[in-house]
């Protein structure tokens, strides 16, 4: 059941990358940027879950008696929340780059938009 | 009984959050506010950064802050635990130096610009940034610091994209490479706690150490380094880095070759030698070895094809990581000296070097090589930090450049030596020739817009005023002073950093309780090394001798044949002193930059085809660079580590 | 207080060191003479009478006599400092050897590294210093000589490491007295088989250090009129001059420290010594000046291929013999 969540994040991962590398449309590599992201975000969540585990409610006790697999381990989901929110901040940034960049360069195109090179 | 200082660390780093969010409430239409508020932020977080050498370095103690004191309960830490060892506070320390010298300098340098307050905003962010990156004891922390610290750069690279408009294609750039940097890192942190159960350095590197390698553990560690190698920029992740620098304002540019490779750096160096502590394997650490010499090989050969002050400063940043990079990568603690003192003096001379470039920018108002010239005459204080941070950045004795370069060849030499491999040959050569590329690369620097003649458009330039001129004079003093008195900076700065990086079970034990590193069977590694040889920078006091007796020599040779020496007084107009070129009055004719190395780049002319064709500026070409460059570091990891 | 002066005492010894032997004085006038011998067996050798030997110190004398004459276009302060740095770093070099075989000026060890660094300082200055007279022959000349010296640069640092190796072995060393008392013990450096080919680019390199023909292009008099050096007059071209002639001295010296010590001369080593060193000093510039009689000027670029080719691939060649342990 978990493993088929690994193996659909490390898709979007590598989803994420082919799409950075081949596509010329800047909106589209920011596209790439986010699909990566949400790779990572599901990854990163299936490594916190445990088959019918419990909402991460317990005492101290229940982890010095190694009682941990019975609940969902709450710390990657809080990495989870902060990592959506910085990737959302990331985005919006890229984006409005890339309204800069249309407006100053006339284009979106990854081929004309390299004055700096060499 | 904690001591007052244990609160530093915590509280330069909110300060300089704090300041980032005063200055956008409080200083957007006053700019005394504005500045004084940044003033304030920088100079006592630099203070308090300062003051921890007192108890770190001198005392030896290492500083543990947990957030709300949330201490490690049964052996497991939860909280997010700040920790200062020697490593983390001589990367805090250039930082401290880098921000400081910066904001001094931004105060003139930036006055034309709109919008300051975004400006300070985004420059104390990055600031805090790097320093909460250097203190942190926590992985997800690091990532978080990192991505603040990106933001932060990506940001300050286009502010000034109005009049420039490639700052905004440089920051894009940046931040596209950034940003899958910033995922390679969180997928290696998440890795990391999949197989270990816990964020905390210290625990981390304790439990590596006791359960050895796994597969999922290996790939945690491929990508930690893969993330943290496209955020120090090292070659085939330096990309971005060349359009970032050169487009962003020159304070912002000193703070990018300052302390954000050097937080990229810093996290290899903690991810390899404490984290993982795999510096005893020979593959692995060949591998830094080997990026490193490709890094300062394509860098500085790139250099030498620019047209452009900043973008040829910024190839040579890059290539000096690579010093940086490969010296650590040795694995050695003579090696390690090196790299962390080089990285030092690169925060130093580079620094002061990107401020000189900003000192011609804020005169002329360009930095394009083939339009400067003779700006020595005009501006003779620049000219002369300019060619301090010249000769330090091409090893020059008695720069400091000079000491950490020697420092890195005996490293290098002493690895081939003892390991018996060749390859570590081929990286001393390329170490030594690397060198003297750069030196030619700032003489042409030196000469196509220091020296040689002046254009009539620059005529009327005039020296930048003196709080400009102060911190560059106070950069190379520094560079002055590491140089000659570089076995104390070695003996106090650099070598409680290196003891902390090989041996890390005081710095778990401070962190987990003490016992901890021991029971996870954490020990030490040896500290014993020697330098080959002495260089003893007192020959150069016997300089002075020699060039005062040369001076009076002259002089006295001139005054018995014809009486006082008679040199051209400013203004003055004989027709003998104007400049005559085999006996014609010459009309101008400047030798500009990119003449000067045309015998060198013929005979090389397919390598820099080459090398200039795959910098092609295309933003998904330098994605694939960096997919490349991940692939191998992978590879590397499986087939050396497991 | 007898404190006081032994310290005055050792201060005067220090400056006779640098001032006079082995220092300036020593290599000034060693340097001259081998440029008078230089140029009196060129001419020999071209059919010519020559000057006399003592020409060079004639024309440096006369020159030090003239006036000095700055270009407006010319930064004076750099213009005039650069010949004098240029010295300053060849009369630093000369404590370092440990010339006649024994021990070096200074009882610290000197270092292969140091002088690989201090090498390139002269260079420097001459770039510098003609960058400084801002005339455009000047700025040829500069990118001519960047050139040259990126060129000898590498086949230099795989001598010095090649040199090293086969010295120190599996422990390391960059000393020149470890090279010098490993030579007493193991014979001349020259006479060891894998050695000969990094010889041979070590005495190829000293002519383009010294910038004679065939590798002259920087001061090319016949194309860009002496290049760095056009605008220069009086006093420091003199420098200058004598920085050339020093080179020289220096180059050979060090010819004769890495590959030519090590011949024991029992109780004889002072009187020894300083005749091997002046024969070898000589044969080394002979064998410079036969090269340049039977030889025209390079160009910039063949010079360049020329020394990252063969005279690299020949110190290559050394290095990995001595690597393999030949």
């Amino acid at each position: 059941m978990i493993l088929v969540n690994y193996i659909v994040s490390i898709c979007l991962i590598a989803l994420g990358l082919y799409v950075m590398c081949s596509k010329r449309e800047l909106i589209k590599i920011v596209i790439g940027m986010g699909i990566m992201d949400y790779g990572i975000n599901m990854l990163i969540v299936s490594i916190g879950f445990h088959e019918n585990g419990t909402a991460p409610i317990y005492t101290l006790a229940d982890i010095i008696n190694g009682n941990l697999s019975f609940f969902v381990d709450p710390i990657p989901q809080a990495l989870t929340l902060t990592s959506i929110v910085i990737g959302a901040c990331v985005d919006a940034m890229a984006l409005s780059l890339v309204i800069m960049i249309k407006r100053r360069y006339k284009t979106t195109d990854a081929d004309e938009v390299r004055r700096l090179k060499g | 009984m904690i001591q007052f200082y244990e609160h530093f660390p915590v509280i330069s780093v909110m300060g300089l959050f704090l300041a980032a969010f005063l200055v956008e409430i409080f200083g957007n239409k006053n700019k005394t506010i504005r500045y004084g508020i940044s003033l304030i932020a920088c100079l006592a977080a630099a203070a308090m950064t300062l003051y921890l050498i007192i108890p770190v370095f001198r005392d030896g103690k290492i500083i543990s802050y947990w957030m709300g004191g949330w201490a490690p309960e049964g052996g497991y830490a939860f909280g997010i635990g700040y920790e200062i060892d020697g490593l983390g506070l001589f990367f805090g320390i250039l930082t401290s130096i880098t921000f400081l010298m910066s904001v001094i300098f931004s105060k003139r340098y930036m006055e034309r610009d709109a919008h300051l307050g975004h400006y300070y905003t985004l420059f104390l962010m990055l600031a805090g940034s790097v320093l909460g990156l250097v203190f942190t004891g926590d992985v997800f922390n690091l990532f978080i610091m990192i991505e603040i610290m990106t933001f932060a750069a990506v940001a300050l690279t286009a502010f000034r994209h109005g009049k420039h408009p490639e700052a905004l294609e440089g920051a894009f750039k940046y931040l596209v490479l950034g940003s899958i940097g910033s995922s390679l890192t969180l997928l290696g942190v998440a890795l990391l706690y999949l197989s270990t159960h816990t964020l905390n350095m210290a625990q981390i590197s304790a439990l590596l150490s006791s359960q050895g390698f796994k597969p999922t553990t290996l790939f945690a560690f491929a990508m930690m380094l893969s993330g943290l190698a496209v955020k120090s920029f090292v070659v085939p992740f330096h990309t971005p880095a060349a359009d970032a620098y050169a487009t962003a304002p020159a304070s912002v540019s000193t703070l990018f070759s300052g302390m954000v490779n050097k937080a990229g750096i810093y996290g290899m160096i903690r991810l390899t030698y404490i984290l993982f502590r795999v510096m005893d394997r020979e593959s692995v650490m060949l591998l830094l070895a080997l990026i490193g010499a490709l890094t300062m090989f394509v860098g500085v050969t790139m250099a030498l094809a620019q047209h452009d002050f900043k973008r040829l400063l910024a190839f040579h940043s890059i290539s000096q990581i690579g010093y940086v990079l490969m010296s650590v990568g040795l694995g050695s603690v003579l090696g390690l000296y090196g790299g962390l003192f080089h990285a030092l003096n690169h925060t130093l001379f580079k620094g002061l070097l990107f401020l000189t470039a900003g000192a011609v920018y804020y005169a002329t108002g360009t930095t394009n090589l083939d339009k400067l010239g003779g700006l020595a005459k005009r501006m003779p204080a620049t000219t002369a930090c300019f060619l301090v941070g010249a000769f330090a950045i091409s090893g020059i004795p008695p720069f400091n450049g000079f000491a950490s370069k020697w420092l890195i060849y005996q490293a290098a030499y002493e690895k081939a030596v003892q390991s018996g491999n060749f390859v570590y040959v081929i990286i001393t050569i390329t170490a030594l020739l690397v060198s003297v590329m750069t030196l030619a690369s700032f003489i042409k620097v030196t000469s196509a817009a220091f020296l040689g003649q002046q254009p009539a458009s620059l005529k009327e330039v005039k020296e930048v005023p003196f709080s400009m001129q102060l911190p560059m004079f106070i950069m190379s003093a520094l560079c002055l002073i590491c140089g000659l008195l570089y076995r104390p900076v070695l003996t106090y700065l650099v070598g409680p950093a290196v003891s902390a990086a090989m041996d890390p079970s005081a710095y778990i034990d401070t962190m987990m309780g003490s016992g901890y590193a021991i029971t996870h069977g954490v020990l030490p590694s040896s500290m014993g090394f020697a330098m080959i040889s002495a260089w003893d920078p007192r020959f150069w006091l016997l300089l002075f001798i020699i060039v005062t007796c040369a001076v009076t020599l002259v002089a006295v040779s001139d005054a018995r044949t014809r009486g006082p020496v008679s040199l051209p007084q400013p203004g003055e107009t004989d027709a003998k002193h104007a400049t005559f070129f085999g006996g014609e009055k010459s009309t101008h004719s400047h030798v500009s930059g990119s003449d000067l190395f045309w015998g060198f780049k013929k005979d090389l002319k397919g390598y820099f085809h080459v090398i200039g064709d795959l910098h092609s500026g295309r933003t998904n070409d330098y994605a694939l660079w960096v997919v490349l460059g991940v692939t191998v570091i992978m590879l590397f990891t499986f087939i050396f580590l497991s | 207080m007898p404190e006081f002066v032994s310290n005055l005492l050792n201060i005067l010894l220090v400056a006779l060191h640098v001032l006079v032997f082995p220092g300036l004085l020593f290599a000034a006038v060693g340097g001259l003479l081998l440029a008078g011998i230089d140029r009196k067996v060129l001419a020999r050798m071209q059919r010519r009478v020559g000057p006399p030997i003592v020409q060079p110190f004639y024309d440096f004398f006369k020159l030090m006599g003239k006036e000095t004459i700055i270009p407006a276009a010319a930064r004076p302060g750099i213009y005039q400092a650069a010949p004098i740095i240029g010295m300053v770093s060849l009369s630093l070099m000369m404590l370092f050897f440990p010339i006649f075989g024994h021990s070096a000026a200074f009882a610290t060890k000197a270092d292969l590294i140091v002088i690989l660094y201090l090498l390139t300082i002269p260079a420097v200055a001459l770039i510098i210093g003609g960058s400084a007279s801002g005339s455009p022959f000047a700025g040829v000349g500069i990118s001519r000589e960047m050139v040259v010296m990126l060129g000898y640069e590498l086949p230099l640092v795989m001598v010095l490491l090649t040199v090293a190796k086969k010295v120190g072995g599996d422990t390391m060393t960059f000393a020149l007295e470890d090279i010098a008392v490993w030579q007493l013990a193991n014979g001349s450096l020259l006479f060891h088989w894998s050695m000969i080919p990094a010889a041979i680019a070590f005495l190829l390199i000293i002519p383009a250090e010294v910038g004679t023909q065939p590798f002259d292009v920087a001061e090319a008099e016949t194309e860009i009129c002496e290049g760095p050096l056009i605008e220069y007059s009086g006093a420091p071209l003199a420098i200058f001059k004598l920085n050339t002639a020093m080179k020289m001295f220096v180059m050979t010296a060090l010819f004769q420290v890495l590959f030519l010590g090590g011949i024991d001369l029992g109780k004889y080593w002072l009187l020894g010594g300083a005749v091997l060193f002046v024969i070898s000093a000589v044969l080394t510039v002979l064998c410079m000046t036969f090269i340049h009689a039977i030889t025209a000027r390079l160009k910039v670029e063949h010079l360049f291929k020329f020394y990252w080719t063969v005279v690299a691939g020949l110190a290559l060649v050394s290095l990995v013999l001595v690597w393999f342990g030949l």
